[in-house]
């Protein structure tokens, strides 16, 4: 039977709580870049804003599915609403678990994306014809990788892992650049940690502590991005 | 020669300036210090006294018979500029 869930047993709840954090976390920092776009008008902050609310998405979605596979009376519940609009020949339980995983890893992916591609400074991109050719073929790819990462779940946590690792380039050169500001260097660490946490998920299927330890460090990548947001924040 | 500066950061660039003298200073000398033309400077000077993040105020001297003109930072001001340093902060940080 197809596998998409590898939570331990001992784990189930702890994974819904450390997202849960990383999701306020992720909404923190969307707040405050659209605030600095609404006074700024600069593309690049509403553009990092929607970056975020799109892992802050992708962290509910996988919440939400979680929550229904670790709760009977929730589970209950989505089938008697969702049910009738699957219709009575499918398997409601694999089309659901498929559809919320897909949507997950969309919504991911495209975040990833659109970090990499805003970590990148401007005289580094190509002109704008080029741009929006690169960006939709990398639309196309996340698409792609979405509905083969269905069947075969690492694909989608080894693409993770190249985007991030080319994120943690970016803003390795943005620590260089900014000479060597502390905030900066917190924050490449952090994705770093987003990148490791990628790489555990990749092994789950060898073992299921790997899923602990890959959310034990997601985890930590967002506390600090928290603690590089306050530190920022505070002056 | 640098790169263009947006408005925000010339709006910040004045009020660091005024910052800079002591939360005073004299129309000429802002001109200088913060690298702008007279047209321009006029322009935003209207723009700051209307968002009320400056005051213009008149000094009198014991050597001149009529009163000079000086700029001087709000607490608005002020705000705004501790404001634009977490905003350059967060920038940096994050890379955009």
């Amino acid at each position: 039977m197809y596998q998409l869930f590898f939570t331990p047993s001992w784990f189930n709840g702890y994974d819904l709580l450390f997202e849960g954090i990383s999701l306020l976390v992720a909404l923190l920092i969307a707040s405050y870049s659209w605030k600095l776009y609404k006074v700024s008008h600069e593309n690049r902050y509403g553009y990092f804003s929607f970056a975020f609310i799109l892992i802050g998405l992708s962290l509910a979605v996988k919440m939400f599915t979680f929550e229904v596979l670790y709760s009977s009376p929730l589970r209950d519940g989505v089938v008697q609403v969702l049910g009738p609009a699957v219709g009575q020949g499918l398997q409601f339980a694999d089309l659901f678990y498929r559809a919320a995983f897909f949507l997950q890893m969309v919504v991911m992916l495209g975040a990833w994306l659109l970090i990499y591609f805003i970590s990148q400074k401007s005289r580094e991109r190509l002109s704008k014809y080029y741009e929006v050719s690169q960006m939709a073929l990398f639309v196309y790819l996340i698409l792609l990788i979405s509905i083969v990462g269905n069947f075969k779940y690492f694909v989608f946590y080894l693409t993770s892992i190249v985007l991030l690792g080319m994120t943690v380039l970016n803003y390795y050169k943005n620590y260089l650049n900014t000479d060597k500001n502390p905030n900066a260097w917190r924050v490449m660490v952090a994705f770093m940690f987003i990148m490791l946490s990628n790489m555990a998920f990749v092994f789950v299927f060898k073992w299921s502590a790997m899923y602990a330890l890959g959310e034990i460090l997601l985890l930590m990548g967002f506390l600090l991005l928290l603690h590089a947001y306050r530190r920022v924040t505070r002056g | 020669m640098g790169a263009r500066r947006s408005r925000l950061e010339l709006v910040f660039d004045i009020l660091l300036s005024i910052q800079n003298k002591g939360g005073t200073i004299k129309p000429t000398h802002l001109m200088y210090k913060s690298n702008l033309s007279h047209k321009l400077l006029n322009q935003y000077m209207d723009e700051l006294l209307q968002k009320q993040l400056i005051i213009i105020n008149e000094e009198f001297h014991k050597k001149r018979k009529s009163p000079s003109k000086v700029i001087t930072l709000t607490e608005k001001g002020s705000v705004f500029l501790a404001e634009y340093r977490r905003m350059r902060e967060f920038t940096d940080a994050f890379g955009l």
